[in-house]
Order: C-alpha cells, then sequence, then structure tokens
C-alpha cells in the first residue's frame, strides 16, 4: 500500500474514522474494553468540532443500542460500538432496531463473555446475535474495518435492506494492532454514501406512523418477520452492486467471501475475522512444504453467502473450520452453517472437519493449522472423521495449565 | 394564572380515537386523552410493554399522533434518541419541517417507571432531555395479571402477594418516586389523578414551559385489577386525593408545592373498601393494625404538608 | 373424537368454562386437552377455547378448525367477524347464551339457555356465567351431573373463588345442566369430517422501502372496531335532565361521549364499553342505565 493518504491505525482507530468520514449525525456510546478507544476517539473529534454529529453517553448498552436506533429511525445516521458483556447487555433491543428497520452501525470489538470474565477474543459474543436481524461484515485487517463501515452504512440505507449492520473486528489481535489504513477524504465518501433519508424515518416518512405495534395474530408476525429475511437476504445482492461503486471510487473491492490460494488447493481452511491473517501466512508455508492447501475467509455472517461458499469449495477433497468461538454442547458455530453451504453440492468436499482454538487470546501456532490440514488430509484417505470439534489445545498450553492449577490450589496432572 | 378553571375548558380535539382494546372504565385511557389534548398534535408517544400497548395492536391504533413502540426498560432512552435525531437533522442538515420540533412524550405503566425502566429514565433525566415522561400508576403489573410491582402500596394483594396465611398481602411500601425524581432536579415533577382532570391539564399546560425533563406520576384507577367497579373509577381516584393517600402536588426545580390541600382527610378505609385488592383488611376479620398503620403514615405525610405549605 | 369450541369475551370466565368441560371429560374417563387462545386485550375483547375429547389419545393440538359442538358465551359475538364462531360449523351442535329465542339458520341443532339471566338471579353477576356454560357443554355431551358438579367445584377452587360463591356458581351449574338436552354426540354427521384444512402455498416476496416494515399509517383507525358489543349494561342519557355541564364528556375513557350542537352530552353506542363512569360522575343523575339486549 501507498503511504499516500495512508496512517498507521488501531483498529479502533480504523473505526472511529471509518464512522467519521460516514458523516455520522449521532454517537451512542458507552465504556467498555476493548473497545472504549474508538467512542472516546469520537467524542475529541466531535468536541473539537472537527466531527458534526451529537455525541451522547448512555448509562449502558442497553439504553446506548434503544438510543442509537431511535436516532436511526428520526432519521439521523447512527453509529455506536460495543463488546461482549455490552452486546449481551443490549440483546432485546438489537431486535427492537432490526424491527424498526432502523439501518445504523454498530462496531463490535470482539471478546469472550464471562463467567469467568476475559477481556481477549472470542467470537461467541458476535455469532450469538447472528439471529437478530442485523446484517454482519467481519473484519480482518485494520482497512477493511474502516472499508466495511462505510459500505455498511450504504447497505443497511439501501431501501431494498433497511438493517442495520454489525461491522465486527477481534479484541486487542485488531483493535490494539496498528498498521496502515488508507482513509478517504468525507467528500469522496459522500460521492459512494448519499444522505440518509430512510422512506419509514420519522423526519421523513410520507404520512407519520405507529411504529412497531404489537401484533397478536400469526399471519402478520410471520409476514413483517419474513419480510427482514427477505430484505436481509436481498442484502447480498446489494452488496455486489455497491462494491463496484466502491471500486470505482476507492480502488479496493470486496465481497461476501475472500480466496486466498484457494483455486488450485485440494483443501481447504474456512475462516473468518483477524485469525485469517495467520493462517495466511502459515498457508504460504505449508504450501512450500507440499502441502496443496487454500484458504477461504467468510467476510458477511449476515446474510450467509451460501452460494459463494459452494463455488470455492466445489470440488476441495477436504475442508478445515477453524472457528474462534464455542457453542456450549454444539461446537463451532459455522460449522453447521458451511455444511447447509455444501450439503446439496455434487462435487461436495469428502471430509469437513471442524476445529477450535484462539479463544481468550490464546495463540493460534503454525503447528495447529498445519495439524489441522494434517487431519483433513488423512480423513481424506479413510482415517478418522468426526462431525464433533476438536479443540486445539498444545502440550504447551497443558504444561502452563499445570503450573496455573497448582497456583490455584488446585490438583490436577494434566492430560 | 391557570389556563383551566374548569371542565368547560377542556379542548375539544381528540388525539385517542375510539375502539381500543384496553378495559372498560380503565383510568390510563382517561389520562391519555387529556395528556395528549395538552401536548398536542406535534407529539410523539414513546411506548413499552405495558396496559397502554394494547391501544396499538397492528392493524388498529388508537393514538392519533404518531407513536413507537420500545421494549419494556428502553422507553426514556429510545426517547433520547428521537429527540437527539430530531435536534441534529435540524441543526446539522437542515432538515426543517414540524417533525423535527415533535414534543416527545413517554408513556408507561409502573412497571416501566419503578422497576425495569427505573434506570434509563433516571438516566435521561440526569442528562436532562428534554422530553416528557409520563407514568400511568396502576400500581402493580397491570398487563400480565397484576402482579407486585415497585409501585404497589403496603398491604395490597396482587397476584404475586397474596395475603394466605399471616401475610399481609405486599409487606414493602410503595417507593416514592416523585422523591426520586425530584432529587435529580428535574425542572418539573408533578402527581396527578384521574379525578382531578383540570389539575391534570394546568400541569400539563404549565410543563410546556420548561426545557429538559418533566415528570408526571398518575393514579390509574385499575378496575381489573384493584377488583373495583368499572363505574367507580373516578370516585375511588377522588378518595384517594381526599384521603391524602394521593397527594396532588408539583415540584418546579425542585420546589414543592401541593396543588389541593384536604383541610380534613377522609379516613383511608373510605378508599381501601371500594377495592377487592384490600379485602382481606376487613375480611374475614378486620385488620385494625395494619389499617392504622397505613391511616398514620397518611396523616404523617399531612401535618408535615401542613405546617410547612399552611403554617398549622 | 369430540371437538368442543367455546367462544366468549374477555372477563366472562370462558377459558374457566372450557377447563370445567375437560375436566369433567376427564373425570367421566375421557381423554381430554384443553387451550384457550386470546391476544393480550382486556375485559370485552373475543376469547376463544378449545378442547378435544376422545376414548383414544390425543394426537393433535391446537385450534379446533370444524367444531362438532359450538359454544357461545355472549349472542353478540355471532356475527362478530373477529369471532366468527360459526366457521367451519356444520351439522353438529350449536349452543348461545341468550334470553331471546333466535331463529337461526345454521346447519345443525340449536340450543339456547339464559346463562346470564341465571347469573344475575343467584349470584349477582351478569359476567360469571363460567360455571353455566362448563355445565352446559357437559350436558350436550352426556356427561353425569356429578361430573359436571365435581369439576366445577375444583376450577373455582383453582382460581381461587371463596366456597360461597362456588356454592352459589354450583347452583347455577345445575339449573343451567338442567336447562338444556343431551345429545348423542357419535351420530353427529360433523364427526366423521377430518379437523385439518387443505391450503395452498404462496410464494412471500419481498415489498421493499416502507411497505414491508411492521407500522400503521391509518393512526386513529382502532375506530373501526364496535367495542359498544362489549356492554352488558347500557348508558341514557336523560334529555330533560342534562344540563351540558361537560363533566361526563371529560371522564369517558373511550372517547364515546361528545357534547352535541344542542350542548348536551350524546353517547356513541357504536364503541361506549358501558363501564357506566358517565352515569356515575354526572351531578345531574342525567344518566341511566338499563340492561342491553343484543340484536340477533
Ligand atoms: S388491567 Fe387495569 S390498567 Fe390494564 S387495561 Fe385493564 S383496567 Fe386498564
Ligand atoms: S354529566 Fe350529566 S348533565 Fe353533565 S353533560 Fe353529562 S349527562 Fe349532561
Ligand atoms: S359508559 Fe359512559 S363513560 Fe363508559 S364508555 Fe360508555 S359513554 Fe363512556
Amino acid at each position: 500500500m501507498s503511504s499516500n493518504g495512508g496512517m498507521m491505525l488501531t483498529g479502533n482507530a480504523a473505526a472511529a474514522w471509518g464512522a467519521r468520514v460516514s458523516d455520522v449525525d449521532y454517537i451512542a456510546a458507552y465504556p467498555i474494553t476493548p473497545q472504549t478507544e474508538i467512542v472516546e476517539l469520537l467524542s475529541k473529534w466531535v468536541s473539537s468540532g472537527e466531527l458534526k454529529a451529537r455525541f451522547v453517553e448512555y448509562e449502558s448498552e442497553h439504553s446506548m443500542l434503544a438510543g442509537a436506533g431511535g436516532a436511526a429511525l428520526a432519521g439521523a445516521r447512527a453509529f455506536t460500538a460495543t463488546s461482549s458483556q455490552g452486546l449481551a447487555f443490549a440483546f432485546e433491543n438489537l431486535y427492537a432496531v432490526s424491527g424498526w428497520r432502523a439501518p445504523m452501525v454498530m462496531v463490535n470489538v470482539s471478546r469472550g463473555l464471562g463467567m469467568p470474565m476475559t477481556l481477549q477474543v472470542d467470537n461467541t459474543d458476535v455469532l450469538s446475535v447472528k439471529d437478530t436481524g442485523w446484517l454482519q461484515l467481519h473484519a480482518e485487517t485494520c482497512q477493511e474495518i474502516l472499508d466495511f463501515i462505510i459500505l455498511a452504512y450504504r447497505l443497511g440505507e439501501d431501501r431494498r435492506v433497511l438493517l442495520p449492520v454489525i461491522v465486527n473486528m477481534d479484541g486487542f489481535f485488531l483493535s490494539f494492532t496498528r498498521e496502515p489504513v488508507y482513509v478517504p477524504s468525507v467528500e469522496e465518501v459522500r460521492e459512494f454514501l448519499p444522505p440518509y433519508e430512510p422512506p419509514h424515518g420519522i423526519a421523513f416518512s410520507e404520512r407519520e406512523l405507529a411504529y412497531a405495534p404489537t401484533i397478536i395474530l400469526g399471519h402478520s408476525y410471520t409476514y413483517f418477520r419474513y419480510q427482514m429475511h427477505l430484505a436481509a437476504l436481498k442484502a447480498k445482492e446489494v452488496f455486489y452492486e455497491i462494491s463496484r461503486d466502491f471500486e470505482k471510487i476507492f480502488g479496493r473491492s470486496y465481497s461476501p467471501v475472500e480466496k486466498f490460494m484457494l483455486d488450485d488447493a485440494e483443501y481447504a481452511i474456512v475462516s473468518m475475522n483477524s485469525f485469517t491473517s495467520i493462517i495466511k501466512g502459515a498457508v504460504k508455508r505449508l504450501r512450500e512444504e507440499g502441502l496443496s492447501v487454500g484458504v477461504l475467509k467468510i467476510n458477511m455472517f449476515r446474510p450467509f453467502p451460501v452460494e459463494e461458499i459452494a463455488e470455492a469449495l466445489r470440488g476441495k477433497k477436504g475442508v478445515a473450520v477453524f472457528e474462534l468461538n464455542l457453542s456450549t454442547g454444539g461446537g463451532g458455530i459455522i460449522y453447521p452453517e458451511l455444511l447447509k453451504a455444501l450439503y446439496h453440492l455434487d462435487e461436495r468436499p469428502k471430509v469437513v472437519l471442524d476445529f477450535v482454538g484462539g479463544l481468550g487470546g490464546k495463540e493460534l501456532t503454525y503447528g495447529e493449522i498445519r495439524y489441522m490440514v494434517r487431519r483433513v488430509i488423512d480423513a481424506y484417505r479413510g482415517g478418522e472423521v468426526s462431525p464433533h470439534a476438536t479443540l486445539l489445545f498444545t502440550e504447551e498450553d497443558t504444561r502452563r495449565m499445570i503450573a496455573d492449577m497448582e497456583l490455584a490450589g488446585k490438583s490436577w496432572g494434566g492430560f | 394564572m391557570s389556563r383551566y378553571r374548569g371542565v368547560k375548558d377542556i379542548p375539544e380535539e381528540e388525539y385517542v380515537a375510539p375502539g381500543s382494546a384496553l378495559c372498560a372504565g380503565c383510568g390510563a385511557e382517561i389520562i391519555a386523552r387529556h395528556m395528549l389534548k395538552v401536548l398536542g398534535r406535534d407529539t410523539i408517544m414513546v411506548n413499552v410493554p405495558g396496559c397502554y400497548a394494547i391501544s396499538t395492536l397492528f392493524p388498529y391504533t388508537a393514538v392519533k399522533v404518531p407513536y413507537v413502540f420500545a421494549v419494556f426498560g428502553s422507553g426514556a432512552a429510545v426517547a433520547q434518541g428521537i429527540r437527539d435525531g430530531l435536534d441534529i437533522l435540524r441543526e446539522k442538515r437542515g432538515v426543517n419541517n414540524d417533525r423535527v420540533n415533535y414534543k416527545v412524550v413517554v408513556y408507561v405503566g409502573d412497571g416501566a417507571a419503578y422497576d425495569i425502566g427505573f434506570q434509563s429514565t433516571s438516566a435521561a433525566i440526569h442528562r436532562n432531555l428534554d422530553f416528557y415522561f409520563v407514568c400511568y400508576d396502576n400500581e402493580a403489573y397491570g398487563n400480565t395479571g397484576f402482579q407486585l410491582s415497585g409501585a404497589t402500596p403496603y398491604a395490597s394483594m396482587t397476584s404475586t402477594s397474596p395475603p394466605l396465611g399471616d401475610s399481609v398481602g405486599n409487606e414493602y411500601g410503595k417507593k416514592d418516586i416523585f422523591e426520586i425524581w425530584r432529587a435529580h432536579r428535574a425542572p418539573y415533577v408533578a402527581t396527578i389523578s384521574v379525578s382531578h382532570v383540570t389539575d391534570m391539564l394546568n400541569k400539563f399546560e404549565k410543563a410546556k414551559e420548561f426545557r429538559g425533563p418533566k415528570l408526571f406520576v398518575a393514579l390509574s384507577i385499575c378496575p381489573t385489577g384493584w377488583g373495583a367497579s368499572q363505574e367507580d373509577t373516578v370516585r375511588i381516584a377522588r378518595l384517594a386525593v381526599e384521603t391524602g393517600m394521593w397527594p396532588l402536588k408539583e415540584a418546579v426545580y425542585g420546589e414543592v408545592k401541593h396543588t389541593f390541600i384536604p383541610r380534613r382527610l377522609k379516613p383511608v378505609e373510605e378508599y381501601l373498601k371500594t377495592q377487592r385488592r384490600f379485602r382481606h383488611l376487613f375480611k374475614p376479620v378486620r385488620r385494625d393494625e395494619e389499617i392504622s398503620r397505613i391511616q398514620r403514615e397518611v396523616e404523617e405525610y399531612w401535618r408535615r404538608v401542613w405546617e410547612k405549605e399552611l403554617n398549622r | 373424537m369430540y371437538r368442543f369450541r367455546f367462544h366468549g369475551r374477555g372477563g366472562q370466565g370462558i377459558k374457566t368454562a372450557s377447563r370445567i368441560f375437560s375436566t369433567a371429560a376427564f373425570l367421566e374417563g375421557f381423554y381430554a386437552q384443553d387451550f384457550p387462545m386470546y391476544g393480550p386485550e382486556r375485559r370485552g375483547a373475543p376469547v376463544a377455547a378449545y378442547v378435544r375429547v376422545s376414548h383414544e389419545p390425543i394426537v393433535i393440538r391446537g385450534y379446533i378448525n370444524k367444531p362438532d359442538v359450538v359454544v357461545v358465551g355472549d349472542e353478540t359475538l355471532l356475527y362478530d367477524p373477529v369471532a366468527d364462531p360459526l366457521r367451519g360449523f356444520g351439522g353438529g351442535v350449536l349452543f348461545v347464551n341468550t334470553p331471546l329465542n333466535p331463529n337461526l339458520s345454521v346447519d345443525g341443532e340449536v340450543v339456547t339457555l339464559d346463562l346470564t339471566g341465571l347469573a344475575l338471579e343467584h349470584i349477582g353477576r351478569s359476567g360469571a356465567i363460567s360455571a353455566g356454560v362448563g355445565a352446559v357443554a357437559c350436558k350436550i355431551a352426556g356427561f353425569s351431573e356429578s361430573s359436571m358438579v365435581d369439576a366445577v367445584v375444583r376450577e373455582l377452587e383453582e382460581i381461587g373463588l371463596p366456597d360461597e360463591l362456588i356454592e352459589k356458581n354450583v347452583v347455577v351449574a345445575k339449573e343451567s345442566y338442567r336447562g338444556v338436552p343431551s345429545f348423542d354426540l357419535d351420530s353427529l354427521p360433523s364427526l366423521s369430517e377430518s379437523d385439518f384444512l387443505e391450503t395452498d402455498i404462496v410464494h412471500v416476496r419481498l415489498d421493499e422501502g416502507e411497505v414491508g416494515i411492521a407500522t400503521i399509517a391509518n393512526l386513529g383507525n382502532s375506530a373501526v372496531r364496535k367495542t359498544g358489543n362489549w356492554r352488558i349494561l347500557k348508558p341514557i342519557v336523560d334529555y330533560s335532565k342534562c344540563t351540558g355541564c361537560k363533566i361526563c364528556f371529560a371522564y369517558c375513557p373511550d372517547v364515546s361521549i361528545h357534547m352535541g350542537e344542542d350542548g348536551k352530552a350524546h353517547i356513541d353506542y357504536d364503541h361506549c364499553k358501558g363501564c357506566l363512569i358517565c352515569s356515575s360522575v354526572c351531578p345531574f343523575k342525567a344518566i341511566t342505565m338499563v340492561r342491553e339486549v343484543k340484536v340477533m
């Protein structure tokens, strides 16, 4: 990347810049690690007048999201950011905002949900809100965070969609990592992102409305719920349209999935978010070791890009799914979605195995990545297959655990 | 000088339509009617789960002003977003229509005011949000079948405080939401009662003068939950005022003034006896201790008021 | 299997009536299943309850589309489009609570009784008809009187009625039971029909913009709902006494009084729910009340 227009930004700063160049009108805030830096920066810009917007710090994420949604319903372009516990606390309001069909953008800085409490990454927070009516874009790099925020506004505000969007980044691994980010000017972004005037907004609707009346009967409830589903599905088509415009103006292009060294590979690793960079790096080296493997990164989790995944994995011998999440009693959360995409394929991969790793920011090692690939190759050749997720837990992890358990006063002999 | 001197002055315009699904004789409808008569056409109502939610059941609504339904605890937070959103549209984006100047009124029951929405309301007051917050207080969770809330008075029967065995029904007292709000130093806080319509109209009118939070708690007679006769809604509300159990007052920037001061109090049992929720205080045996506890508390309250406001 | 569908208005105890009936069936040795369906509406809005009774275990649940017996607790519901009590009815037994002798052209047996009158006479409350409705259903099904009484007592205890009220309800129940005939349900032509609905599937498309969003644009359209048929008692203005003081207008919760050009109070009977607040607040005693008579 050229340094022209580029800045060294953390993921959090990139998110704040994304909101700033999108010329947001309203920022609803509440502090939570590792997200706080985003709203601190925005508050600074609003105070200094560099960003003309209203900044309100609420008393909880529950209210923060209600307020942001209320402003979006009024007709203001609204932004907010949160993480883990905050996302969970706001949970019922996720449904309220999407049900109002109030487009807005929320950045989630992914972090595990207590108890036990952690500050570190675990995508279970954002994946557990996959059914709330919010579209989801997941970023691997700081540039993607900024770009996805701009795209998310255009996507959600499209009158065929009218849904809110979550842009996810991993806590620490992206939120606190600096790398060069190209920041477009407000004018450039304005060319891509027209002013927000929702057809049903309080200030703009043709007629005055009663929003979200209670619904008693199943047929009307079904109709409106299903309209949200159809709008979410439509969002994928709209995404292609707007990313063409995006490329024309900014020279970067995005699609719901990204392929890395995948087309000529026999095996694939499926991944999302920042750890994909680690996997990409490892895959380059695995290629040198003679393993024919590539990467499929999922950028868009809602709507789930079923067709793109099927196309990308068609004809592969085997697939390893790397999951930085864990649905207790279920396993990885991406795995069943992925199988849905593959099931009706004639040339579907013979084996698809699920792996859980990186939880709580645990390092994802080269050895773990090679292990996933070896397991898939072995399974393809007749070795062990299982629908259950395999945990990536290393000997080194065990040694450290033994030491910790001893300090905690619990006798434990390891595995 | 009061703008409304009697029922003759009640504005003709109605912003509530007939045909709602609320119970016959419901106090919350009387309050909504008069509230909107004064606030007028350019008002947007934020409502949350509670009895008044059934004013608006798809595809029907009895509310003639725009209406937004929010989750139970979020009435004040959504009001904040709407107010801020409309303001920023005007100030930043130059939108200049009637809509951006809507008055925002949050109309909720006591569950949302005293309990689940308490935090968000307190925070909105603290942020000096320019809005009206009106609680139709029927002293329990009426919408789910009358369970105990923070607004339920001492000794009331509810479906989760049944007066069985030695129990008096609700063993806790009612939260003093007026004082809690007043402690926030809101510009205007008032109590109202469905029986005193002129007082109610004048208070809504007066509230319009202030920028910032304007907070109302209305005694909202609930014939269904209270086990009272529907036709007695107004009579019971009047008894609540005349026995001193429901003082009518207002506080401007924290300064309290009573808008109706009874010179002598009717005995509380005249009020209690009108409702099945207090029946166990009289039947099968009269529970003098509880009745006099309620009487004593009311008298203590008024003794202080009489001293302060009548120098008596 | 016998399919009983109960219709009433919120507050009339239709759910309790259906439970009395299904408990009695259970006591008679049947398999039974009861299921009430009501929205968040209050007193007065249409309510339905479904009871299935069978010699075999019951492997279906939910709505009853083709009832063998329809029990209508409130005659005003007969032509109410929301309640639609005659939907799917044919060849069975229809019971209507009414003091009138209606000439109903329906395919099936029609039975009537004035349960409201009985409730007023013995209990003193017109709304207290659950025991009567339950008892009538028991009789139609041919259950024994003792099972019926047992069920009435159990269900009324369950909802916490005091003993003296339960006794009065038993009196009403027995009179109701004796006031209607019993039927050989196995001979009903409706019995042979399946309750399953044949339906066609359509493909739902995306409706863009405001259309597909849950909103209402007709603000104040609740006026199309005629809540006037909730009334049991009807307020009537005596124009020789009305001074036009507006007090009733001030207190009507349901915007059903307007001041006419003659300066007097006029009641909108399409919407007046019959709370009688107007009557109680009128300083001139100008509003009286009469029992509502509903034309079928
Ligand atoms: S339950 Fe009470 S508050 Fe609720 S609608 Fe009925 S009367 Fe009104
Ligand atoms: S309260 Fe009585 S006198 Fe006054 S307008 Fe109504 S009916 Fe007439
Ligand atoms: S009875 Fe009187 S107060 Fe009640 S709804 Fe009817 S007109 Fe209004």
